[in-house]
């Protein structure tokens, strides 16, 4: 019996061998996170193109940075968050774009044409975006409801002690005390970031944790009252619970966008390009939307949403708030470094 | 539950022994019946379904990731015991010179960080060229199961009589022969336990895979681990409850065929 599992064994492992080392012509291999793309999307471009793609998942920007650092060149398209791209270009990590195989740039929406951190579209291309506001529920808060601000965030009622969570990362808490305080996200001074330090440790007696998982269940079980939250989780948490709001606070809200990349080193180029112009279309983009529960930058993709997604103000911005919501910033080592200083002492 | 076991005799050992079983169990438990749950959430229930188990018959990415750690556990498990076996043999007998280096080497996976070895691995497999895959991951996989598998066979095998080979050699059995008639079986129960180990730590890894891993290789671990930007929906314990069910029937499976061979 042993001899026979050992030659099956070994038998496996020539065919898994073979099998890779025969890159077919028409293949792509795509990574992005789980569930933030819908299987069904990568059949209909199978069929429509005759490309054969494989899906793969990374938990976050950072173990994909690593990966790709360290010589994983395994992925043709990859999906890093708009905080990363700066980051990656310059350790060379990703490719320029041929453009002329990206007919499809025309069709962004104009507010996503020009972003800071790839000014012309040379590395990436916005996949989905969303924003980071905060959620109550509005049949648990004093008077049922509460200022669009950050204020009632940072300085919550007393009633609303231990009831109140707070995203577990610096950006997500740092950026947004920026705002309300009226300083520079990226400032350098020290006296100014010892004024938003203040103003968390003010907040933390009040806070029930800092978490950036679950947030979902916490908020549609009733768990917590407030939650700061990204607007696809809220989208489904109210699902659940109808009585919960999203809040779009009028000092400024972040908006973080997931893009499309090529790896340096990716072998399948000519199909990762056709992917990205595929993905491009409206029709495509908005399956993707109505799967992930974010809104997405391309136009005329509103008429292929779903209703109840088009309809919630979290995802789809009402037009008098699209002036509130703030790209992203890559600031300079020493403002990092500040922050990193802020969270040290938060997290004490 | 031997009551003659001296430890009984210690108050409250029965509440401790189920508040134990409890808390490891009751976890499992609560997973698996919330496969069933009707609504959205993996934490609230919501009335009774079967429709997660048709979301993870749809699902090609998790069928197949499941699938991919299936394989890699069964077939590292297969070579890591069969390498850790021949490694207790070798390290058993006279001293021979190395033999302390060896034995820290065989033990290295278990020291060294899981993060500096999935790193310092995928880095190595760039220097030689050698391109992501499905192997890759299995190459890894065999290198940090071999001490798993190597330490309950190397026990079983000090507490072996040594005078059982002198006494087979006197009845003139072959090396060869004696290994099989007289080794083996004893040592099959730590070959045993070495095996669901190897296959255990295998299933359950993250880091390394996640770094070795090559297009199309995604296991389970890695899938769920991914699933946590966008929530937990309850077709992870759909895919977990039927990953439980198959471990459990492998494990009765080879410990009836052991319950057979006596």
């Amino acid at each position: 019996m042993h001899v026979r599992t050992t030659s099956l064994a070994l038998s496996l492992l020539c065919a898994m061998g073979i099998a890779t080392s025969a890159q077919a012509a028409g293949t792509l291999h795509f990574a992005n996170w789980s569930d933030y793309y819908p299987p069904e999307l990568l059949k209909k471009f199978e069929a429509d193109t005759g490309i054969k793609a494989t899906l793969d998942a990374y938990d976050s920007n950072e173990t994909l940075l690593a990966k790709l650092k360290a010589g994983g060149g395994a992925y043709d398209v990859v999906v890093p968050s708009d905080s990363f791209i700066e980051i990656m270009v310059k350790e060379d990590l990703l490719q320029k774009f041929d453009k002329s195989k990206l007919t499809n740039l025309a069709l962004l929406k104009d507010t996503f044409k020009t972003l800071s951190f790839d000014p012309g579209h040379d590395y990436s291309v916005p996949y989905l975006w969303g924003t980071t506001g905060y959620s109550y529920d509005t049949a648990k808060v004093p008077g049922g409801k509460l200022e669009e601000s950050w204020k009632p965030f940072f300085e919550p009622d007393p009633e609303l002690k231990g009831k109140v969570v707070a995203l577990n990362s610096i950006e997500e808490l740092f950026v947004p005390a920026a705002f309300y305080l009226g300083i520079d996200q990226c400032t350098e001074d020290p006296k100014a970031a010892q004024k938003i330090q203040d103003l968390l440790l003010k907040q933390k007696p009040s806070l029930a944790m800092y978490n950036s998982d679950g947030t979902i269940e916490r908020m549609a079980a009733g768990e917590v009252t407030m939650h700061q939250q990204w607007n696809g989780a809220f989208h489904r948490a109210q699902a659940q619970r109808a009585s919960l709001t999203y809040v779009y606070p009028k000092e400024g809200i972040r908006v973080f966008i997931d893009n499309f990349a090529i790896p340096k080193d990716a072998t399948n180029v000519a199909e990762a390009h056709a992917f990205i112009n595929w993905m491009m279309k409206p029709e495509n983009i908005a399956a993707a939307s109505n799967f992930a529960k974010y809104n997405n930058a391309i136009e005329g993709s509103d008429k292929f949403m779903d209703k109840e997604l088009f309809d919630d103000p979290a995802i789809n911005t009402p037009a008098d708030k699209l002036d509130r919501l703030k790209p992203f910033e890559l600031c300079s080592p020493k403002a990092l470094a500040l922050r990193a200083k802020v969270w040290t002492k938060l997290k004490k | 539950m031997n009551t003659r076991n001296p430890l009984w005799r210690f108050a409250g050992m029965r509440p401790a022994a189920w508040f134990f079983f409890v808390f490891l169990y009751l976890p499992i438990v609560v997973l698996v019946v919330l496969s069933f749950n009707g609504g959205q959430s993996a934490t609230l229930w919501d009335g009774f379904s079967l429709k997660w188990y048709s979301v993870v018959a749809n699902d090609a990415e998790v069928v197949r990731a499941a699938k991919n750690s299936l394989i890699v556990a069964t077939l590292a498990t297969l070579i890591a015991t069969s390498l850790a076996t021949l490694a207790a043999l070798g390290m058993r007998g006279r001293a021979f010179r190395g033999q302390t280096l060896m034995s820290g080497v065989l033990g290295l996976p278990l020291l060294v960080p899981e993060i500096v070895t999935a790193v310092s691995t995928l880095m190595f497999f760039s220097f030689i060229g050698l391109k992501l895959s499905l192997f890759t991951i299995l190459i890894a996989h065999v290198v940090f199961c071999i001490p798993f598998a190597y330490l309950p066979i190397r026990a079983r095998l000090e507490g072996m009589n040594p005078y059982l080979l002198e006494a087979a050699a006197d009845l003139y059995a072959s090396p060869w022969k004696a290994f099989w008639k007289v080794t083996f079986p004893l040592l099959s129960p730590g070959i045993v336990s070495g095996a669901m180990l190897a296959f255990i730590i295998s299933m359950d890894d993250f880091v390394i895979t996640y770094f070795v891993a090559g297009a199309g290789a995604t296991t389970l671990p890695v899938y769920i681990f991914s699933s946590i930007r966008m929530g937990i929906s309850p077709k992870i314990n759909a895919i977990s409850s039927i990953i439980l069910v198959i471990s459990i029937a492998f494990v009765a499976l080879s410990y009836y065929v052991g319950q057979r061979k006596r």
